[in-house]
């Protein structure tokens, strides 16, 4: 299953502080799916430190999908 | 090589958070200052209190408030490094805070020691903070506008910091130079260049992201840096060497016109946003723009109606410094403050740790003294032309960067009753 949280419309670090306790609840083998419109760097420090990993794909419209799963 | 430093040694909370802090404190001391001299002060931009107050605004609130910022936003917004931040700030911070203090007093008392000691450690501090910040962003791999403008604004300070040496070896040195056509250039460089440049960076990256609105148009991005450096150069070659006026207006113009063009943008993105709800980081940024649409029309009056000549150099000195500068660097602050506050205590993740960026600093608070700032802002316009009001601006002045100071430690002391439980509940979790 997937989680999807759509920030886009939201003011940082919303997107952010949704994205990590999405991730304290999910289940192994589920991941969770985030929009925005920018490069999250502190996102991506904060999963980098606690090893979770992740994939980012820019769509055409400017929209950055990060798909993260927890190790 | 490998990257300048993992992001393990990104800048904790009090790295940046020491410039910060300390730049409303200049403001006070400004405030109180002018309603110590009062009308004297405004006589001239050349008068020692004149002097004395601009650089207590220039090299102490916004190379304070603007060396903070940078050391936060440019990991965060540029992926870009920055070399031993902790060691940077714990060099820089103090060297930057007596220069400041220094300069201010030394042209205040008209001390020329002081004002040499003072150049000196304002010369060494800033060059070690540009290079380092400097080698972050050549060696980041972000680009896009945001890194384009931020570095033309280090250059810009750099050349700054050159001219205002060459000044201070001319006033009390031996070097000879024109000197004002020289401390045009260095407030020039310094206000359009280095300052304007650095917030116009920032507004790329934080007002769409912020404020919710349509990205700028990337020819903006694109023209905004090197139109802007290349107005400051044609400018500086004009003045320094025999040349026609109309040429000197034109270069000032490219300058101008940037400028302005900047602001509309940036207001008609804002009236734009997809968020409705107003904060105010939002009032603070469209009255700076306000401001700088506001010193443009008088700049280019003034080359064009004698009229306004008398009184234009302290209007615009006042609109652009306090009207543009500090409103942007005041709103700016409403938005650091609390985002790193916020940030930080995720990066903790503690359990109990879900913090909102409003529970900082509350919005009442914020939008009081914006209006604070308001009125002490025409307080200190009409004291240009109504010198009765001097004491009165210089009071409401220092208020307002009181205000501002109480209300990001009410920030930072919320902050730290939140991470209080947090590395409680670690400790014992980890017992």
């Amino acid at each position: 299953m997937t989680r999807l949280i759509d920030g886009r419309e939201m003011v940082p670090p919303e997107p952010l502080e949704l994205t990590l306790a999405a991730l304290d609840t999910l289940p192994e083998g589920e991941e969770v799916v985030l929009l925005v419109n920018c490069h999250p760097v502190p996102l991506f420090e904060i999963l980098r430190r606690s090893g979770s990993t992740w994939t980012e794909t820019i769509h055409a419209d400017g929209t950055h999908e990060i798909r993260i799963r927890r190790r | 090589m490998g990257p300048i430093a993992s992001f393990e040694q990104r800048p904790t909370i009090s790295v940046p958070f020491r410039f910060l802090l300390t730049a409303p404190l200049y403001g006070v001391a400004a405030g109180l200052l002018l309603a110590w001299l009062g009308a004297d002060a405004l006589a001239s931009r050349w008068s020692s209190g004149a002097l004395a107050l601009t650089h207590l605004l220039t090299t102490g609130f916004l190379l304070q408030a603007m060396f903070g910022a940078l050391l936060q936003f440019i990991p965060v917004a540029a992926g870009g490094n920055v070399w031993r931040p902790k060691l940077l700030v714990a060099i820089v911070h103090p060297v930057i805070t007596t220069g400041g203090v220094l300069l201010s007093a030394s042209l205040l008392a008209w001390h020329p020691g002081g004002l040499r000691l003072a150049a000196v450690l304002l010369a060494l501090g800033s060059a070690g903070y540009a290079l380092a910040i400097g080698m972050a962003l050549v060696r980041t791999s972000a680009t896009g506008a945001a890194v384009r403008l931020l570095r033309a604004s280090i250059v810009a300070l750099m050349v700054t910091v050159g001219l205002g040496v060459a000044l201070v070896q001319t006033l009390a040195g031996p070097l000879q130079t024109p000197f004002v056509e020289t401390a045009n250039l260095h407030a020039a460089w310094g206000l359009a260049g280095w300052a304007l440049l650095l917030f116009a960076g920032v507004c790329m990256y934080v007002v769409p992201m912020l404020q919710l609105t349509p990205s700028y148009p990337a020819w903006l991005g694109r023209v905004l840096a090197p139109g802007m450096l290349a107005s400051l150069l044609g400018a500086s070659i004009l003045a320094l060497w025999p040349s026609d006026f109309a040429w000197q207006g034109a270069a000032v113009g490219v300058g101008l016109l940037l400028a302005m063009v900047f602001a509309v943008t940036t207001l008609w993105l804002q009236h734009r946003r997809r968020r409705p709800r107003a904060d105010a980081t939002l009032y603070f940024f469209r009255s700076a723009m306000l401001s700088l649409l506001a010193t443009g029309g008088l700049y280019a009056l003034r080359w064009t109606w004698d009229g306004v000549q008398a009184a234009a150099p302290m209007l615009i000195g006042v609109l652009f410094l306090v009207g543009v500068l500090v409103a942007a660097i005041n709103g700016m602050l409403y938005k650091i403050i609390p985002f790193v506050c916020a940030l930080e205590l995720q990066r903790q993740r503690a359990p109990s740790a879900k913090p909102s960026m409003l529970q900082f600093i509350s919005s009442k608070a914020m939008n009081g003294q914006w209006y604070l700032h308001l009125f002490a802002l025409a307080l200190l316009l009409g004291s240009t032309v109504l010198p009765v009001l001097a004491q009165a601006a210089g009071l409401a002045f220092a208020a307002s960067c009181a205000w501002l100071e109480w209300n990001l430690l009410e920030a930072v002391q919320r902050y730290r009753g939140l991470r209080g439980p947090v590395h409680a509940i670690v400790a014992v979790g980890e017992s």
